[in-house]
């Protein structure tokens, strides 16, 4: 087809006679389609009469599955229609009563708790709360196939949790193994190593008598692509196995599980082992992956030929059970036990939550509906925030948002409150490879990572570049948020320290210094430039900035392929070792690659300790280690994060973790 | 005829299996783990088994699934989204941009087309110098600022309509408009054009020498060539539109189909990826026959080339 056609060639006796009727004829379809459809919109509209209680829940929901959720906005709903065993305090955020009577039964080495479930704990269809309930809910936050971000909750505090997750790990490589060889695919070395270890396997393949001999460990992969390949050429009908190391495995399921030390003592008594006495405990169990899950849920459980797994030997329930009108199979919707329901939810649009009849505090709640909307755009959301459409604002994070913090500062705007969050950004060094895209990494040497942290004045970063109203960061962990706990003081700005350092590390003056290269994403320019000139001006180091787009910078930085790269960190529960774990040898989060036995050893230690005073010296001493002599990191800011609560709204306080719950607000228009 | 429909469609078919297929190597290659949410790493462990669960673990049975969802039109389930299918979040996603495009292609056409006639008849006067800075002004301006002083000026300073939120008439109007404004100043433009070369060929100085009247000229003979070129950008634009613009929604908070072709891309949610480009490529593939359908009707000289 020609685009733009010359006019000129067209005699006029070419063009149809009646084409102009045809084209209002036309034209007054279109209309009439597109009246059709405005009228079917307008039926379709919802015609809700506004709740007692908006708010606006910034970029969304991504799931309501508390055994899935990781994001603060998805955690704030949860809370709101769900209840832990415990809760926490709004203005505080310490535990406090949930579903259970508070507190519980702790044994004196602090590794039992014993939850005795309130009698008038009620589901929203009026059933009674169980400790099943929660061994359920709990259990679907570690099963492979549905745990996500929060599984080490249970791994690393619930005795037999860690095996038992590995107990079923193990299968699901193997059957995965086993699919390839079926699939005529390469199983992985991971997949290889672990069929050679499976009983059910090794029989299978010594019935046949084939030898299993897994490569030394130092062989190449060849080796492994060549064992295979040997596999592959087999006979066998990996089907078949598949079928009966699923078999195998299901059987034994329930018995392992309960090994894991959760236990029911009859519905209303619910008794946990911990691997370790753990002073925050209470305040895990408030967390929502800790959440329990009402047993009409198992009729969703997705079988394979009737075992309660997948073919993968994963344990996944259909995803939409969230959803309050979701009805298949005798499921009658979603159901929870907190002081509210979730009673509608649209699609990137908004969720009505109202208030659950059958809980104990139902009288006392003033809102009766509370309606979310998803806004992903904070600024309109500020702007129907303005005309009175929204009573509450989770968030204000605008490009102008240090005006809206000058405001709130100022007493022009006192509906702008500042809540200082129990979260930390900084600055990775890289401390492991001394070699970085071919660049030499000088951040191997401490000293050069002091150096460089004694040249940087955070205070006008925080103050002057950012101005949001933040607090300056001297210590990884936030000074005055978690009770009992306060960081050590940090190190201050120090210029002819820093140069000595330098110089003693082998840079005088920053000469035979590689320019450095900072990795950030592009929300980060501002403070990598503002660095980045310090370190210019400061130390002479050349300083270049390399800004990725996240879920690259988040795979580059894991990889480790960076100098410096930029990252945050929100603590999960009242501790301190949210914070300090993260940088012992081995954890996933450790990005920089820091490893020290001194670090290592305290933290281990600590964990131990049974007495608040004496573990808190202990951790104070740890996070010493990081922040004044190792310098790891360079913590930049302690996050003020500011709300919007209008003015003839009651019961939202600020808090460190964002927690709201709507059951104290009342709103008086 | 009806070989032809066939033909097309049947070409249609082709190059929306070549979208998916290489849309789908893209959606494999690109890195980034579509689980992970903000700083903290799933345990190795945990994001096997949901690799396991998604079948990510095998390249082969990962694109064969995937290609048999799609030709069932399932997209499964979205990564970013747990609770929701990619086919529950497009359909309720694509109405809502729709409704939006068409409204906007609407205005479109009703403001463009005049514009464009205007400033043809009236050549090199202040009002085709106006027209066209205005038209110009109009391609320049991004829609995420004349969206948001719209959305200033009206809905907050005025309150002549609602700030964001979705579901009642009054919020169609404003996202509507500035949708419509490039798309205003491309059918100037290109009316203009085309006006101004059917009113200097022959036939016009005919009609006119027969003495008939400016208004049939202009409307009924002039017009009706210079619709033309017109016609053929509203395929791509109407499948443009249709499908949502990114910037619209995001400053008026239209639940619409834009801001997945963005999110998606970004949270590499593979079956929303997939999904969102096949809707458009259909949606593109089918107005282009439509509108090559009405071109050989208006145009039956040209209905043996299609």
């Amino acid at each position: 087809m020609a685009y733009g056609r010359s006019a000129v060639d067209f005699p006029q006796s070419v063009v149809h006679a009646p084409v102009v009727d045809a084209m209002f004829r036309n034209l007054l379809l279109i209309c009439t389609l597109f009246l059709c459809l405005l009228l079917s919109f307008v039926a379709f509209s919802d015609s809700q009469p506004r709740a007692d209680f908006t708010y606006v829940n910034p970029s969304g929901i991504h799931t309501l599955d508390p055994a899935r959720m990781s994001w603060t906005q998805d955690f704030r709903v949860a809370l709101n229609i769900w209840e832990g065993l415990t809760s926490w305090d709004r203005k505080t955020t310490k535990p406090i009563p949930g579903a259970a009577h508070f507190p519980p039964t702790i044994s004196d080495n602090g590794r039992e708790y014993t939850f005795a479930i309130r009698d008038d704990a009620r589901w929203s269809n009026g059933d009674p709360v169980t400790a099943y309930d929660f061994i359920r809910g709990w259990r679907r936050g570690m099963e492979p196939g549905t745990a996500m971000d929060y599984a080490f909750f249970f791994t690393d505090h619930i005795e037999g949790a860690a095996e038992y997750v590995a107990w079923r790990n193990d299968v699901v490589v193997v059957l995965g193994g086993l699919r390839a060889l079926r699939d005529g695919s390469t199983p992985t070395e991971d997949q290889l190593r672990r069929l050679a270890n499976h009983a059910r396997v090794r029989r299978k393949l010594t019935n046949d008598s084939i030898e299993l001999t897994l490569p030394p460990d130092a062989a190449s992969p060849y080796a492994w692509r060549a064992l295979a390949d040997d596999l592959a050429a087999l006979e066998l009908d990996w089907g078949a196995l598949i079928d009966s190391v699923l078999a195998d495995h299901a059987r034994e399921i329930d018995e392992r599980f309960a090994k894991v030390g959760l236990a029911a003592l009859g519905d209303q008594t619910l008794r946990v082992r911990l691997t370790r006495p753990c002073s925050y405990f209470l305040d895990l169990t408030g967390f929502p992956t800790l959440l329990p899950c009402h047993g009409s849920i198992e009729v969703l459980r997705q079988r394979y030929q009737g075992l309660p797994l997948t073919a993968e030997g994963l344990v996944v329930y259909d995803p939409q059970w969230t959803k309050p009108n979701y009805r298949r199979h005798g499921y009658d919707g979603l159901v929870t036990n907190g002081p509210y329901q979730l009673t509608d939810w649209v699609f990137k649009r908004r969720a009505r939550l109202t208030v659950n009849p059958y809980h104990r505090a139902v009288d006392e709640i003033s809102c009766r509906t509370v309606d979310m909307l998803e806004y992903d755009n904070v600024s309109a959301s500020i702007m129907a925030y303005e005309a009175g459409a929204v009573d509450f604002l989770t968030d204000l994070g605008v490009p102008y948002d240090h005006e809206l913090a000058r405001l709130s500062r100022t007493g022009e705007r006192p509906d702008f409150l500042r809540c200082p969050v129990l979260a930390t950004y900084f600055f990775n060094f890289n401390c492991r490879d001394a070699e970085v895209a071919g660049r030499a990494n000088p951040f191997v040497d401490p000293r050069v990572r002091k150096a460089f942290t004694l040249a940087v004045d955070r205070r006008s970063i925080v103050e002057t570049v950012l101005a949001r109203g933040d607090r300056v960061a001297y210590s990884f962990v936030p000074p005055d948020t978690i009770p009992g706990y306060q960081p050590p003081r940090g190190l201050r700005r120090n210029i002819p320290e820093a140069k000595r350092l330098l110089a003693e590390a082998g840079f005088p003056g920053g000469v035979g210094m590689a320019p450095v290269e900072l990795l950030c994403t592009s929300n980060d320019v501002r403070v990598g430039q503002a660095l980045a000139r310090m370190w210019r001006q400061m130390l002479g180091v050349r300083v270049e900035l390399r800004a990725l787009e996240s879920k690259t910078f988040a795979g580059t930085k894991a990889r480790g392929e960076y100098m410096i790269a930029r990252a945050n960190w929100y603590a999960d529960y009242n501790d301190p070792t949210t914070f300090l774990d993260c940088l012992t040898t081995g954890n996933g989060n450790n990005d920089s690659g820091y490893s020290s036995l001194r670090y290592d050893q305290l933290i281990a230690s600590a964990k131990l300790l049974v007495d608040p005073t004496v573990r808190a010296k202990r951790l104070q001493e740890a996070e010493a280690v990081l922040v004044e002599q190792d310098c790891p990191i360079l913590p930049i800011l302690h996050y003020v994060q500011l709300i919007a609560v209008a003015p003839h709204v009651t019961g939202l306080h600020p808090n460190a973790r964002l927690w709201f719950p709507f059951r104290y607000v009342s709103v008086n228009r | 005829m009806i070989l032809r429909v066939l033909s097309r469609l049947s070409a249609g078919v082709v190059t929306l299996a070549c979208v998916y297929a290489i849309t789908f190597v893209m959606v494999v290659a690109i890195p980034g783990n579509p689980f992970q949410s903000g700083e903290r790493k799933m345990s190795p462990e945990v994001e096997q088994a949901l690799r396991a669960r998604y079948h990510m673990d095998n390249n082969w049975a990962y694109f064969g699934e995937y290609l048999a969802g799609a030709i069932r039109l399932d997209f499964g389930p979205s990564y970013t989204y747990n609770d929701w299918t990619c086919n529950q979040i497009i359909a309720s996603a694509l109405p809502v941009s729709m409704l939006v495009g068409l409204l906007a292609i609407l205005i479109a056409v009703m403001v463009g087309v005049p514009i464009g006639v205007l400033s043809a008849v009236r050549r090199d006067s202040w009002l085709d110098a106006t027209t066209l800075a205005l038209v110009m002004v109009g391609i320049s301006m991004p829609t995420f600022v004349v969206g948001s002083a719209l959305l200033t000026v009206f809905a907050v300073h005025l309150h002549w309509f609602p700030v964001g939120g979705w579901g009642t008439l009054a919020h169609l109007p404003l996202p509507a408009i500035t949708l419509s404004l490039p798309f205003i100043a491309y059918i100037a433009r290109l009316t203009r054009v085309g006006m101004l070369d059917a009113l200097g060929s022959d036939f016009i100085r005919t009609a006119v020498a027969k003495g008939l009247s400016t208004r049939v000229v202009v409307w009924r003979h002039a017009f009706q060539v210079a619709f033309l070129p017109v016609l053929s950008y509203l395929g791509p634009a109407t499948a443009q539109a249709l499908t949502g613009s990114f910037a619209v929604e995001k400053v008026f908070g239209v639940p619409g189909l834009g801001q997945h072709f963005v999110n998606a891309a970004l949270n590499r949610d593979a079956g929303l990826i997939l999904g969102c480009v096949l809707v458009f490529a259909a949606l593109l593939i089918v107005l282009n026959m439509l509108i090559d359908a009405l071109y050989a009707w208006i145009d039956p000289r040209i209905s043996g080339a299609v």
